[in-house]
């Protein structure tokens, strides 16, 4: 037997919520092939098979939130075995006793093992009860694996979420009847039993994204100010790199003006750690992207944008963005921004905006659309020029407004005279 | 029986008024129910009229007993201190009585009904109880079995309670066995064997099933076995009984050890430790049918349920450990239950504990159950002579023993012999059900000085951080590490 554990498939990632599953419970299936499609905070991936054999069980309902290390999957191998290799087989008793739990009808008193402990509290347990939750399907994210009272509220929103008539699995039909009328879980099932249309699940990337947002704004004093550059300068010489076959674009000349300020500014490039209160300067520039796709949207990182080239940049930016669209970026692709920036003027509209900041960062700054406009010169003429408007938003806790005015004051200069860049280029 | 007789209707309907069947009553009052208690006896059952209580009367003497020496010490000499167990059959009978009352009149308080007779169901509503010369029928909406259990003696011996005798009559003998030879490795048998050790009894100890251990962790088994040394208790391990045949004046025990080789003991008195069987012979369940178990006791879920949904089944008649402590939980359960509360049965952390002189006590994983289900397990271990209260009281024997999983510092068991054991236990039981690790449990403030502080010292010994403990020769401590 191989349980199919959900690994870390990335660096930094902790837990993933189960999308969907591509066997049932009796499948062959082989070696490599995708058994379970997760997504953490950014991607989704699918789990390979790690040997070929029969699914004897799957562990995790479709939905939930699950840590690194917790068994998905039973697989009655018949080639290789993984290096997951389980203790003892009472422990696996234990584990496909607890899968075949909701199906049980009668589980007796004698069943109980000191080795099927549950690791919630007495109060936990309470509420998990009082809401029909069954402990043994909730993977606990508390110290050691506890089972937390918010553990069982996010299971119970999960199972809200995905629409699950099923029942609660108390395995007593009295119980059954008393609650029959009364149930919580019944009653919002009822009040969310709408028609499809109307309804949009709030779930993987929505809800993950609706997560990180709220925690920026709450945790960070969001302070953003406006700015408008001339970028016809940019523009002609976009046009004689292209005479000459090279052509880069807008998006990876920001990102280098935006990494020569940050070497002025490094305030910029931080992190506050307020627990230890420090804030930490980061040596490396590794600028998150914003991009918009048909699941919402998403930030790959480029790593190192300091000691990276224009045509570096801009090759990166290229291929990071078609990844993002097809959803096929790696968890390393999408973690480790110590930056981020966003373009809208690609889309069109919006002449300024209050862009959330990606926390932990500092900063993030948004380039609007680029418009020709008339400007009045230094020589009091009026000219018409390219001009293009940027928001920078900034976390007031750790940098003020002069310096944010200063920092973009300074990627304007090199935007407006892009030969200052060369100045700068390491 | 009478024919077309009138049923009286009944909410709930308790058989049994031992401990699970009065709590079971008391909550399920509290919760607004209307309840009739049935009892063919008497209100306590065995825990209160023959087993726990007047064992602990028993063991509460030996402890006093034992301390007569200590007490010299401290100045406080007795001339005549002799022991006289008719007065403490009188004291026993006085405390039972007493508790008996309070429970009586608890169940009064509470509107209880309670009915004296043996109760039988008709059907899986109905049941006829029977007194004297009546016999009346209730309807009952549902109903709690709470009938116990029955001891069964071993093969081979027939307890003629007066020479050979078990739990129930044990406690009601009138002299003090010259020679008592006690079969059994449970708390009853080492309670009964450490308290008659200290009235004066000799006492050989045979391990029953031929086993070689007692069940504790490893560590305690140990302590037990030297402590037992210690006080002249011989211990005969992996024995077979061949028979036990008794005259008036003795008993004689024939043994057979792993080897084969036959031995003879003989005694005044040989107590039996039983197992016990679900009370279930004549209460007519066999006509709903109510399912059984393979052991023959009653099936029952995690809130109590049996296979017949509006009967509850709760304490001895149901599988696991014949404790009081489960059948109170289970009974309060139930009535929870029944009242439309979410509520639930789990045993998984029911302390052991047994009176002996020194006390001991557990609770989660032994030391060996850890090492099985866990890779790596960490121990901290106390020795309560190192522990300044247990010095003052003269009760250096025993220690306390932790258990933790190594890799997250998670309690998975503790283990306690020597004074103080059976109260302190509850701060490990707690402390499982609460999920803590070692610093859930180091961080807390100690009374001082107490046997408390020891089970501290027990848990910083995990990572040799007592402070009252000498360093492991060779090894080197760093606790930053740690």
């Amino acid at each position: 037997m191989v349980e199919v554990k959900l690994h870390d498939i990335g660096e930094g990632m902790t837990e993933a919520i189960i999308i969907q599953y591509f066997v049932k419970k009796g499948d062959h299936v082989k070696a490599d092939q995708p058994l379970v499609e997760i997504q953490t905070d950014k991607m989704t991936a699918e789990i390979p098979s790690p040997s070929s054999g029969v699914i004897s069980a799957i562990l995790i309902p479709e939905g939930q939130t699950v840590s690194v290390g917790t068994s998905l999957i039973l697989l009655e191998g018949n080639e290789k075995t993984t290096p997951n290799k389980s203790k003892t087989s009472e422990e696996q008793v234990a584990v496909s006793a607890a899968v075949d739990y909701s199906q049980e009808q009668a589980k007796t008193l004698h069943q109980t093992s000191k080795s099927k402990r549950v690791l919630a509290s007495p109060y936990t347990r309470k509420i998990a009860r009082e809401n029909g939750v069954d402990l043994a399907l909730v993977t606990g994210t508390g110290p050691s694996g506890r089972i937390m009272d918010e553990d069982v509220y996010r299971f119970i929103e999960v199972k809200k979420g995905s629409g699950e008539q099923k029942e609660a699995t108390s395995s007593h039909s009295v119980e059954k009847q008393l609650k029959n009328t009364t149930s919580p879980e019944q009653k919002s099932n009822e009040m969310v039993k709408e028609t499809d249309e109307n309804v949009i699940p709030f779930r993987g990337r929505r809800k993950q994204i609706a997560k990180k947002m709220s925690q920026s704004l709450y945790t960070i004093a969001h302070c953003t100010h406006f700015e408008e550059i001339d970028v016809s300068e940019l523009i002609k010489l976009r046009e004689e790199l292209k005479e000459n076959n090279l052509n880069i674009s807008a998006t990876a000349f920001f990102i280098k003006a935006l990494s020569l300020s940050l070497k002025q500014y490094p305030i910029f490039n931080a992190k506050l750690d307020e627990e230890n209160e420090v804030i930490r300067l980061e040596k490396e520039h590794h600028f998150g992207i914003a991009v918009d796709t048909e699941d919402g949207l998403i930030v790959p990182v480029i790593k190192n944008v300091e000691s990276k080239s224009l045509r570096q940049i801009h090759d990166e930016a290229k291929l990071l963005t078609k990844k993002a669209l097809e959803n096929q970026l790696t968890s390393k692709e999408l973690t480790g921004g110590t930056f981020t920036i966003s373009n809208v003027g690609p889309l069109g509209g919006s002449i300024g905006a209050t862009p959330i900041i990606n926390y932990p960062e500092v900063a993030l700054v948004a380039f609007h659309k680029t418009k020709k406009r008339p400007v009045v010169t230094e020589n009091d003429e009026i000219a018409i020029r390219s001009m293009m408007n940027i928001s920078m938003s900034f976390d007031h806790r750790v940098a003020d407004g002069a310096t944010a005015v200063q920092f973009t004051n300074y990627f304007m200069k090199l935007i407006e005279n892009p030969k200052f860049m060369l100045v700068e280029m390491v | 029986m009478v024919v077309g007789e009138l049923a009286h209707e009944r909410d709930v309907v308790i058989i049994g008024g031992g401990p699970g069947g009065y709590n079971a009553a008391i909550r399920a009052a509290q919760l607004g129910l209307s309840v009739t208690l049935i009892e063919k006896d008497q209100l306590g059952g065995r825990c209160l009229n023959k087993g726990c209580i007047p064992s602990k009367v028993f063991t509460h003497a030996s402890i006093k007993n034992a301390e007569l020496k200590h007490l010299d010490e401290l100045g406080i000499s007795f001339s005549d201190s002799s022991f006289q167990l008719g007065k403490l059959q009188n004291y026993k009978a006085k405390v039972i009585n007493q508790l008996r009352k309070g429970v009586e009149s608890l169940c009064k308080a509470h509107k209880i009904e309670i009915l004296k007779g043996k109760a039988s169901f008709l059907s899986n509503d109905r049941i006829g109880v029977e007194a004297n010369d009546s016999f009346e029928v209730y309807r009952f909406q549902h109903a709690v079995i709470a009938t116990g259990g029955k001891l069964i003696p071993p093969k081979h011996i027939q307890i003629d309670h007066e020479r050979i005798l078990n739990a129930q009559s044990i406690f009601s003998i009138e002299t003090i066995p010259k020679h008592l030879i006690v079969y059994g490795s449970d708390y009853i048998a080492l309670e009964i064997a450490m308290s008659f050790n200290t009235f004066g009894s000799q006492v050989s100890f045979i391990l029953d099933d031929e086993k070689e251990e007692f069940s504790f962790d490893s560590s305690i088994n140990r302590e037990l076995q030297r402590v037992m040394k210690k006080s002249k208790i011989k211990i005969y391990k992996n024995r077979k009984i061949i028979q036990a045949t008794s005259t008036l004046e003795n008993v004689t025990v024939e043994l057979e050890t792993n080897e084969g080789n036959r031995e003879t003991l003989e005694g005044s008195h040989f107590f039996v430790s039983c197992k016990t069987k679900a009370n279930i012979d004549e209460l007519g369940i066999e006509r709903l049918p109510i399912n059984l178990t393979n052991k023959g006791f009653i099936e029952i879920n995690q809130v109590g349920q049996t296979s017949i949904q509006n009967i509850y089944a709760i304490g001895d008649v149901t599988e696991g450990d014949a404790l009081a402590v489960k059948a109170i939980k289970q009974g309060k359960v139930v009535a929870e239950t029944i009242a439309g509360i979410d509520s639930e049965i789990d045993l998984t952390f029911i302390p052991t504990i047994v009176h002996s002189v020194p006390p001991i006590a557990s609770v989660g994983l032994t030391e060996e159950e850890a090492r099985k289900e866990y890779e790596s397990i960490n121990i901290g271990q106390f020795p309560l002579a190192s522990n300044g209260y247990a010095s003052i009281l003269g009760q250096k024997d025993g220690f306390i023993k932790v258990i933790s999983d190594a890799k997250n510092d998670l309690i998975l068991g503790v283990h306690i012999i020597g004074a103080g054991a059976v109260e302190l236990i509850s701060s490990g039981v707690i402390g499982l059900e609460n999920v803590a690790r070692d610093e859930d449990i180091m961080f807390p403030l100690y009374p001082h000085p107490s046997i408390n502080e020891g089970l501290l010292e027990a848990i910083e010994a995990l990572k040799e951080k007592a402070i009252h403990k000498p360093p492991q020769k060779g090894t080197k401590v760093n606790l930053k590490s740690k």
